[in-house]
């Protein structure tokens, strides 16, 4: 899940470009970690101490841990511990970045060190993915604390972004969140949860990513926007909000329940309310993914 | 009792999900698979052909699932009703168990909980 912030951070940021990230988020699957960056997020190493390995790598033959532990910047037990500890996923994006010199290991080390301290993230935080941390990230994303639906939205986004990862792929970057009184559709898909208190959710985007979208949910590679495709957008618009649902009933003993999904395509969304879109980039294009206040 | 000798009615809104349901079966050797998209044609399907199995979303327009199951079951009080949805809330749960729905499968739908009804039906040779 903190990929895909940290992902965000870097564009903001200045660190990369968004084709750079895009590339970057496709390479992520196939990259090793390598001891350098880990050493440089554990904390064990510097950048600048991991740059001179690398040089010294050029002319001798040995492994990296070798000649850390040489150098005195590692013990033998750290180098251990780093190869066998658990690698928090967004770790492999930076790695991916700095594999294609879209980032040195300094500008990594300085962007993560910026990164955990503007979101006040620690890195036990990152190894343990708890869900409490992440609704806490995504309630400062985006800027949720003073709402009144806070826990409620951060609730429904950590799963909507949960579901985004299991379904349909970890390769995205959210961006920051856009409130609307009036939302104009394009390929759009709504649907309403009501019952202790009501609200409506939609997944907007164009056609060509609609399409890229309902295949990769489905699993299959669909050409046009015909019925298969806009069902498949609906089975994932109806299978985010019944876990939602279920997770309420679970966990909080609110009951809810859901009305069929609709597709809304080239209209306007507009019930005196608050729309609360939040954009995701994916390879494909950006799909808006949309929540409004809700009515107790 | 054996796969092919089953009569499935597969119930869902979604065209998507009704295909990826059938696919299923028919790839363990389920013949005779019956469609329908909302839950008024899911009762009417039900009293014409009486199937063996019935999967049965519950958000559905027209008539929903637990509509559904109360109108199969007054009709058929042992039919063989599976409620496969993504709202597996305890509501939901505690009503469609209450009219006699045999089994709640929470989706995503995975194939081996599917296999694992089919079993359940040959095994108890309904």
């Amino acid at each position: 899940m903190y990929t895909q912030f940290l992902g965000n951070y870097l564009l903001n940021k200045g660190y990369v470009t968004k084709e750079q990230l895009i590339e970057a988020l496709q390479y992520q699957k196939t990259v090793h970690l390598k001891l350098g960056v880990l050493a440089i997020h554990a904390g064990y190493m510097t950048a600048s101490q991991v740059e001179q390995i690398h040089i010294m790598q050029t002319h001798k033959n040995e492994r990296f841990g070798e000649l850390a532990v040489e150098a005195g910047f590692l013990t033998q037990e750290q180098v251990d511990f780093l190869l066998s500890s658990q690698k928090p996923d967004y770790l492999l994006l930076s790695q991916a970045l700095v594999d294609k010199g879209y980032m040195t290991t300094a500008q990594f080390e300085k962007a993560m060190m910026e990164y955990q301290s503007e979101y006040e993230i620690t890195e036990n935080d990152f190894t343990d993915e708890q869900s409490d941390k992440v609704m806490q990230l995504i309630q400062h994303f985006y800027k949720l604390e003073n709402d009144s639906n806070s826990e409620l939205f951060s609730q429904y986004i950590t799963l909507l972004f949960n579901n985004i990862i299991r379904f349909i792929g970890k390769d995205f970057t959210p961006h920051e969140a856009v409130r609307l009184s009036v939302y104009p559709t394009d390929k759009c898909v709504t649907q309403k949860i009501q019952g202790e208190f009501s609200t409506q959710t939609a997944i907007d985007m164009n056609e060509d990513s609609f399409i890229a979208f309902a295949s990769r949910y489905a699993g299959e590679e669909f050409t046009d926007n015909d019925e298969y495709v806009q069902a498949s957008v609906e089975d994932f618009v109806n299978l985010n909000n019944g876990l939602y649902v279920v997770n309420l009933s679970n966990e909080s003993s609110i009951e809810l329940s859901l009305e069929p999904p609709i597709s809304q395509f080239d209209t306007q969304l507009n019930e005196n309310i608050e729309y609360f879109q939040l954009p995701v980039t994916f390879p494909f294009g950006t799909v808006n993914f949309i929540i409004t206040k809700t009515k107790i | 009792m054996t796969i092919n000798d089953l009569t499935v009615l597969v119930c869902d809104d979604s065209i998507l999900a009704r295909k990826q349901l059938m696919n299923f079966l028919i790839s363990i050797g389920c013949t005779n698979i019956i469609e329908a998209a909302n839950g008024t044609m899911a009762v009417e399907i039900y009293k014409s052909q009486k199937p063996d199995l019935v999967f049965l979303d519950i958000v559905m327009p027209e008539k929903n699932g637990i509509e559904a199951t109360r109108e199969i079951m007054e009709y058929d009080k042992d039919a063989y009703i599976v409620m496969a949805s993504s709202v597996g809330t305890q509501t939901n749960l505690r009503e469609a168990l209450k009219l006699g729905a045999k089994d709640f499968i929470q989706k995503p739908l995975n194939t081996a909980q599917i296999q694992k009804v089919l079993d359940t039906i040959i095994e108890g040779g309904c």
